[in-house]
C-alpha cells in the first residue's frame, strides 16, 4: 500500500505540472491582466509599469510562466496584481480552514444522513419511508442552492423577529467578542445555515447513491448465503452489504469532497462566509490574474489529493483490491 | 452498526444540539447598546491606505478611514468646512494660502498634530515612488513653507480653487511614517513604529480581521466632540439580500446598501429608521458626436435636443425610486447637485414635448417611418443605448428610456455589456448613448477634463472652445460668485449643446436602528460615518 501511494504522488507531479500550464496559459489568453487598471483612472501609468516590471509582463509567455512558477514555489504565489504589500497565500491561508469547516460539516452530516436514508430505503424498499425519502431526495436535487440559501436567511430572521429568541446568524463567521465554548457555539451558530444549504443536495445525492448500491448488494449470493448461515438480519446488511455497497460512495464523497475545497461558492457569498468562494470571485471580479491562478492550483492540487484518497479509501473498504 | 454506538451517536448530537439551543439562551437579541455599534459595511477595503491606488475606496474612508481627518470636511450639503484646521488666502499672485492646525490636535498617542505632519503628508503624495490614487491640488503646490508648529504656507504653481478639498485629505503622522514604505506600511494598520495605532479622529482602529470586521474604538485624544459609543464594528457583508437580512434581524445596528429595489421591503418594519438623499453620483446620458458613433445624425445638436425632448426623465425617476425615495428630484445641471446654492436647473428645458420632437424633426426634414420611427435623408433614428449590465437599476432605466424614446419615434437598440467590457469602449469612443455615472465631490473642478476640448475623459468628442474656456477659466477662479458664474454658463451652453443629458443624482440609503441617535447621513463623498463623534444610544 504504501508503495502504491508513494508512486501515486509521484504520478501527481506531472499531473499538477501539467493542471499550472493550463491554468497560466488559459488564464492570459482571457487578455491583458492589467487590462481592467488600465481603465482605472486612479492608477497611474507608473503602477502600471511598475507592476509590468514586477510580473515581467513584458517578457514572452513562457518566460513569465517559469517566473510564475518560481514565485508560487519559493515566495508562495507572491504578491497580487496591484497590492505588492500583500501576499497571495497570507489571504488563502486565511480563507482556506474556513472553507475546511464549512465543507467537513456538511459532508460528515450528508454522509452520516444519507447513508442511513439510504441502507433504511434500501432494506425497506417500496415502503412508505422509501417512497417518502425519493420524493424529498428529488425535492432536494431540484433546490436551487441560491434560492435555499436566502429562503433559510429570511426564515430564520422571521423566526427571530417573532420569537426574540437567536436560534441561528444568518451571515458572517462568527460574532465580535467571544471566546472559548461561547465562541464554539457562536462559530456553529453562523455555520448552521450555510451548512443546512450544503448538505441537503449532498443528502439527496448520498441517500440515491447509498440505496443503489444496498439494491444491487442486498440481494447477491454471498449476502443469501449469510442469512443461510443463520446470521441476525441487522448484521447481515450493517457488516456484509453496507461494507460492499459503501464503495461506489466513499469514491463519489472524496471527489466531492475535493471539488468542494474550491469553495461552496453560492453558499459561501451568500452566507458572507470568508472562505475560497469569496476570495475567487472577489479576485475574478477584480480581474486579478495571479490570486485567481493561485486559487486554481489550490483547487486543482486538492482534486488530485483527493483522487488518491479515495483509491486508497477504496483498497482500505475492499479486501479484494490490492495495490501493487 | 452496534447499537451502542448508535446511542452514542445520538447523544453526542443531541448534545451538540442542546449546547446550541443553550447558546441563543445565553446570547441576547443584538441590540444597539451604549457600548458598541455594528455596522453592515457593504464592502470590505481593498486595504486600509486609502492613499494607494489599490486602496482608493469609498469604504476604505468610510470605516478604518474615520481615525483619520483632514483640515476640511465636507457637510452633508456639499460645502466644506474647518474641521482640524483651516486656512485663508494671503495672496492671489501668486495663489498663496495660509494654512493653520487646531491647537487641540492631537494624535491618539499624545504627540501634537503640527506643520511637520502637513508637509509630510504633501511630501508622501507628491512621491513619485508611492502608488497615490490622487495628487490633484498637491502637485500643484510650488513651496510649501513652515511658519510656526502649527501653521504652513502654501504656495501654488497657479491659482486653484478647489484648495478645500484638497485640504480635506488626511493628514499622515510623520513620525508614524518618516522612512517606511508607504505602499505596504500601512496597509493593514494605522501604527506607529512602536505598534500603536494612530489617530486623529473620534474613533482609532483597534482590531481588523480580514474578510470578517474591522473594530474601531473611542479615541480619547479627538479634539471635537466627545464621543458616547464606545466602540463600532463594521462587519462586512457583500450581498444586499444578506444586509436586509442582517438588519431585520438585529444582527447589525446600521447598513448603507446601494440602492436596490428590495431594499424598499425595510421600509414597513418597526424599530428601523431610513434616510435617503440624493447622492454623489451623477447618472446621465452621454451622447457620442464624435467618431466611433453607428448613426452620424448624432453629431447634430438638433437631433440630440429632440431626443433629449422624447424623454420623460421626471417620470423614469418616478418609477425607478418610487418605493426607495419617492422625492427624488431630477438632475438639471451636470455641474452642480440639486442641494447646492450654485444648482440652476438649466437642463429644466428638456421635458418631455411630442410636439416640439415633431417640430424638430420635421424642421429638419425627417418623416416617420412605416415602424414609426424618424428617418432623416436617409438615416433612420436609430442608435445604441447602453449601460452596465448588471446593475438591475441602470437596465431598467434603459428599458424605460427605450420605450419612451420608441414613442417619439426614436429607437434606442440596447447595448449594455459587463461594466469591464463597457467602460474600455467609452474610452474608446465605441458607444451611440451611453447611461453610467461621474461621483462629484460638491466642487465642479476637473469638468473641463469631461466636457472641454480633448479632454481626457471627453469621450464624447465633444468640442466647444467656450465651454472649454470657462471651465479652465472656473478652475482657477478665487472668488466664489465669479467661479459659480463661470461654471454655470458652461453648463448652460452644455445643455443647449445636449451632449450630455443628466438624469439623477443616485440616491443614498441609510437604515438604521431607531435608538440610534444622532447618526445623520451625508450623501457626498464622506458617506454615512462623518459625524460618528456625534452617534448616541437612546
Amino acid at each position: 500500500m504504501l508503495t502504491y501511494v508513494l508512486r501515486r504522488i509521484l504520478y501527481s507531479i506531472p499531473v499538477l505540472f501539467a493542471a499550472s500550464v493550463l491554468i497560466f496559459v488559459s488564464v492570459n489568453a482571457i487578455g491583458d491582466p492589467l487590462a481592467a487598471l488600465r481603465q482605472n483612472p486612479l492608477v497611474s501609468e507608473v503602477t502600471i509599469n511598475s507592476i509590468k516590471e514586477r510580473k515581467h509582463l513584458d517578457d514572452p509567455l513562457p518566460v513569465q510562466y517559469a517566473y510564475w512558477v518560481k514565485d508560487a514555489v519559493t515566495n508562495k504565489f507572491g504578491t497580487p496584481l496591484l497590492q505588492p504589500g500583500q501576499r497571495i497565500w497570507d489571504d488563502l491561508k486565511r480563507v482556506i480552514p474556513h472553507t475546511l469547516q464549512l465543507v467537513l460539516l456538511s459532508e460528515i452530516i450528508a454522509l452520516f444522513v444519507g447513508i442511513s436514508i439510504g441502507v433504511y430505503s434500501a432494506v425497506r424498499q417500496y415502503s412508505p419511508f422509501d417512497y417518502a425519502a425519493t420524493t424529498l431526495s428529488f425535492v432536494g436535487f431540484a433546490l436551487p442552492v441560491f434560492w435555499l440559501a436566502l429562503m433559510l436567511q429570511v426564515l430564520f430572521t422571521n423566526l427571530f423577529l417573532k420569537w426574540h429568541v437567536r436560534i441561528f446568524y444568518t451571515s458572517g463567521l462568527s460574532s465580535e467578542d467571544v471566546h472559548g465554548l461561547h465562541f464554539v457555539v457562536d462559530r456553529l451558530q453562523h455555520l448552521a445555515l450555510p451548512v443546512m444549504t450544503l448538505t441537503i443536495l449532498s443528502i439527496a445525492q448520498y441517500s440515491r447513491f447509498m440505496r443503489a448500491s444496498m439494491l444491487e448488494v442486498i440481494n447477491s449470493d454471498y449476502v443469501r448465503t449469510a442469512r443461510a448461515k443463520g446470521l441476525v438480519e441487522r448484521r447481515v446488511t450493517l457488516r456484509h452489504a453496507l461494507r460492499n455497497a459503501l464503495i461506489p460512495l466513499v469514491t463519489i464523497s472524496a471527489l466531492q469532497f475535493g471539488a468542494l475545497i474550491g469553495g461552496a461558492v453560492i453558499t459561501e457569498t451568500i452566507f458572507q462566509l470568508d472562505g475560497m468562494g469569496p476570495y475567487f470571485l472577489g479576485n475574478l471580479f477584480n480581474q486579478d490574474a495571479y490570486a485567481v491562478m493561485a486559487w486554481l492550483m489550490i483547487t486543482a492540487t486538492a482534486v488530485i489529493l483527493f483522487n488518491l484518497i479515495a483509491d486508497v479509501a477504496y483498497g482500505y473498504i475492499d479486501p479484494r483490491i490490492r495495490y501493487e | 452498526m452496534h447499537r451502542r454506538h448508535l446511542r452514542l451517536g445520538l447523544g453526542a448530537l443531541i448534545a451538540v444540539l442542546s449546547l446550541m439551543v443553550a447558546g441563543t439562551a445565553t446570547s441576547a437579541p443584538q441590540k444597539v447598546t451604549a457600548g458598541t455599534v455594528t455596522f453592515g459595511a457593504e464592502q470590505e477595503p481593498p486595504c486600509l491606505n486609502g492613499f494607494l491606488e489599490g486602496c482608493n475606496n469609498t469604504w476604505t474612508s468610510w470605516t478604518a478611514g474615520i481615525a483619520l481627518r483632514g483640515l476640511y470636511i465636507v457637510k452633508p450639503n456639499f460645502t466644506l468646512a474647518p474641521d482640524m484646521g483651516s486656512a485663508r488666502i494671503v495672496s492671489r499672485k501668486p495663489f498663496t494660502l495660509v494654512a493653520t492646525i487646531k491647537k487641540n490636535a492631537k494624535w491618539s498617542d499624545g504627540k501634537q498634530v503640527t506643520a511637520d505632519d502637513l508637509i509630510f503628508t504633501w511630501q508622501t503624495i507628491v512621491n513619485p515612488k508611492w502608488e497615490i490614487a490622487g495628487r490633484s491640488g498637491w502637485d500643484s503646490l510650488s513651496r510649501v513653507k513652515k511658519l510656526s508648529a502649527k501653521s504652513v504656507r502654501l504656495t501654488f504653481k497657479q491659482p486653484y480653487a478647489p484648495w478645500k478639498v484638497m485640504l480635506s485629505t488626511s493628514v499622515l503622522p510623520k513620525h508614524a511614517l518618516q522612512g517606511e514604505n508607504f505602499n505596504e506600511v500601512w496597509n493593514n494598520n494605522y501604527n506607529n513604529k512602536s505598534g500603536a495605532t494612530m489617530a486623529t479622529g473620534p474613533y482609532k482602529l483597534a482590531g481588523y480581521t480580514k474578510g470578517q470586521s474591522l473594530t474601531m474604538v473611542k479615541n480619547p485624544a479627538f479634539y471635537g466632540r466627545k464621543p458616547s459609543i464606545d466602540r463600532i464594528t463594521f462587519r462586512f457583508i457583500t450581498q444586499t439580500n444578506s444586509e436586509i437580512q442582517a438588519i431585520r434581524g438585529g444582527e447589525v445596528d446600521a447598513i448603507y446598501p446601494q440602492p436596490q429595489l428590495e431594499l424598499a421591503a425595510l421600509r414597513g418594519q418597526s424599530g428601523l429608521r431610513i434616510q435617503s438623499k440624493a447622492g454623489s453620483t451623477l447618472e446621465h446620458l452621454d451622447i457620442n458626436a464624435g467618431k466611433g458613433n453607428s448613426n452620424p445624425l448624432l453629431a447634430q445638436r438638433w437631433f440630440r435636443q429632440a431626443i433629449a425632448n422624447s424623454l420623460d426623465r421626471q417620470g423614469m425617476v418616478r418609477q425607478l425610486f418610487r418605493t426607495l425615495n419617492p422625492r427624488l428630484p431630477v438632475l438639471q445641471n451636470v455641474t452642480y447637485t440639486n442641494q447646492q446654492p450654485q444648482y440652476k436647473a438649466h437642463f429644466q428645458r428638456y421635458a418631455r414635448n411630442l410636439q416640439r420632437v415633431n417640430s424638430i424633426m420635421t424642421s429638419h426634414g425627417c418623416r416617420k417611418g412605416g415602424d414609426g420611427i424618424w428617418a432623416c435623408g436617409g438615416n433612420r433614428a436609430s442608435v445604441r443605448l447602453g449601460t452596465t449590465a448588471g446593475n438591475r437599476l441602470r437596465e431598467l432605466a434603459v428599458e424605460i428610456l427605450q420605450a419612451q424614446g420608441k414613442s417619439a419615434g426614436f429607437e434606442f437598440k440596447p447595448d449594455s455589456q459587463p461594466s469591464r467590457l463597457f467602460f474600455p469602449r467609452l474610452s474608446e469612443a465605441n458607444y451611440d448613448i451611453a447611461l453610467f455615472a461621474w461621483v462629484g465631490t460638491g466642487d465642479p473642478a476637473g469638468q473641463v477634463d469631461i466636457y472641454g476640448c480633448g479632454g481626457g475623459s471627453n469621450w464624447k468628442g465633444y468640442c466647444n472652445r467656450t465651454v472649454t474656456n470657462m471651465l479652465r477659466r472656473s478652475d482657477a477662479a478665487l472668488n466664489a460668485a465669479q467661479r459659480a458664474r463661470l461654471v454655470n454658463s458652461a453648463d448652460v451652453l452644455l445643455a443647449n449643446d445636449a451632449i450630455t443629458i443628466p438624469l439623477y443624482q443616485k440616491p443614498t440609503y441609510f437604515v438604521y436602528k431607531s435608538r440610534l441617535r444622532g447618526a445623520v447621513d451625508n450623501p457626498t463623498l464622506q458617506g454615512p460615518t462623518w459625524n460618528t463623534e456625534a452617534w448616541r444610544v437612546g
